[in-house]
């Protein structure tokens, strides 16, 4: 079936004149840009350093996504209702210190407490924390129509000022928070099975089960549903009876809810937390939409896509990390890659009119 | 795959044709302005730019290994590839103080080993000092 298929876009293609197969090239070329100049880094840099396409290297790439996906996954909500939420990356660095703070042996911001708090207990915690900046996001955007621009700048600079004042308390002082406990990290860190010498992490599995429960989200419930109806078009989907402000407060909400299990995570992975953990993080995660295909235009996007931009983008800067170009070089390389996908995304809705 | 594609296009076709072309880009797009040709130059543009910047980065490829000696005399920073080690530097000399070995932060938590520890980023080490008695 999907031979025929291809067989007689072959056909329509050989009949088209020289200029419009130029045209079709050209427009397969431009539309795909961005995954060529990455194919090409990726080809260069194996050949180079041929240490990244083994398998510590390759492991090392997908436990990186692991831990970059639930935020891309919360953001790609908010970018398809024409949104976007620039206070994911401080909400995950706020999550990381309580959970930093609480899962501890040595109780530096909460000095009378004796014995850490069940995890669960913990998890609850910021994922209420999560769902809360969230509520404020949505509340704001889609009761009093603010730009989510203007809203999350906002609690962004809010949430920051809180994760500093957290970090103040006790005997703390602002310095990182270290010394989790076992349990902690060893539920996030832990090896889920192991190829060869290389031990996959657990939260890749986590990573996992969130993928499919935001797919499940996305693709088969209501809710899902009139996300994208209120993407494409507002008035239209409240014409015909969706609820759009709930709609909104809850994309919002799991949002929050997304970048609070990042932060879990993350605090146990790099095994320590302060107050610079998930600075830019929402960059990453917005870039990885819009290569992934989530559109700015709004009412489009796939969860399959945004895995594949994550995966993208950490395959090229773990590529450029192998190869030992500095960090100052990589901000610039991130922001021409967000501009670029933004023009393609942009090329792609101007064609299709 | 193809069903989420589906919901999309039901709700594209469900809503009423968009007569005004301004309106036609929407979302964040909403006030751009710009023409098919415009945005292939302008992707080619930056793709050239940005693989001009990768290799920038790459023909100047190296982390920089900074050296706090924090009051002890100057140690020369150092440059290395990925997965490196760092060469031992000579030991900074501070008066009435006993070095103390190079750590990764200032509050001396993490030591740095010479031997085993390997270069993953740019990063500055901090000299820990004993007050002589």
């Amino acid at each position: 079936m999907t031979e025929k298929k291809i067989g007689t876009k072959g056909q329509a293609f050989a009949q088209l004149s020289t200029q419009d197969k130029l045209r079709k090239v050209g427009d397969l070329l431009l539309n795909n840009a961005m995954y060529i100049i990455i194919i090409l880094a990726v080809i260069y840099i194996s050949i180079k350093v041929p240490a990244f396409l083994k398998l510590p290297s390759i492991v090392n790439v997908i436990s990186l996504t692991a831990a970059r996906l639930p935020i891309a996954l919360g953001i790609g909500g908010c970018i398809v209702l024409t949104g976007t939420d620039i206070s994911a990356g401080r909400v995950v660095g706020l999550t990381a210190c309580i959970s930093a703070s609480l899962l501890t042996t040595t109780f530096k911001v909460f000095p009378e407490m004796t014995s850490a708090p069940p995890i669960f207990v913990v998890l609850l915690e910021i994922l209420a924390v999560g769902a809360v900046v969230g509520l404020v996001n949505g509340f704001s955007v889609a009761k009093f129509k603010l730009h989510p621009f203007i809203v999350t700048l906002s609690t962004q600079l809010i949430v920051y000022g809180v994760i500093l004042m957290y970090l103040k308390n006790g005997t703390n002082n602002g310095q990182t928070l270290s010394g989790l406990t076992d349990g902690y990290r060893s539920l996030v860190t832990g090896t889920l099975f192991s190829i060869g010498n290389v031990a996959v992490p657990k939260y890749v599995l986590y990573a996992i089960v969130l993928t499919a429960v935001m797919w499940i989200v996305w693709n088969k419930t209501t809710f899902g549903k009139n996300m994208f109806a209120v993407g494409s078009n507002e008035e239209a989907a409240n014409v015909s009876g969706v609820n759009v402000s709930r709609t909104i407060i809850l994309v919002f909400v799991l949002a929050g809810m997304m970048y609070a299990i990042t932060g879990f995570l993350d605090s146990a992975r790099i095994a320590s937390a302060n107050a610079a953990t998930g600075f830019n993080y929402e960059c990453d995660a917005i870039a990885a939409c819009v290569i992934g295909g989530v559109s700015f235009v709004g009412g489009i996007g796939r969860i399959s896509g945004i895995v594949v931009g994550v995966l993208l983008l950490q395959i090229i800067f773990a590529g450029l990390n192998f190869l030992s170009v500095d960090a100052n070089m990589l901000y610039i390389i991130k922001g021409l890659i967000i501009l670029i996908a933004c023009a393609i995304d942009m090329r792609k809705y101007l064609v299709r009119k | 795959m193809s069903e989420e594609y589906g919901t999309n296009q039901e709700i594209q076709e469900a809503k009423e044709p968009d007569q005004n072309p301004q309106r036609q880009i929407r979302g964040l797009y909403d006030r751009v302005n710009i023409s098919v040709r415009t945005l292939n130059l302008l992707i080619i543009v930056l793709s050239v730019l940005l693989v001009l910047c990768m290799g920038f980065g790459i023909a100047h490829r190296g982390y920089q290994v900074t050296f706090d000696s924090l009051g002890g005399t100057a140690v020369e920073s150092q440059k290395r590839m990925y997965g490196e080690t760092l060469e031992e530097p000579k030991p900074p000399a501070r008066e009435g103080y006993a070095f103390d070995g190079w750590y990764c932060d200032e509050n001396f938590t993490l030591s740095w080993n010479m031997q085993e520890d390997v270069i993953t980023e740019s990063i500055t080490l901090y000299a820990k000092w004993k007050a002589l008695q």
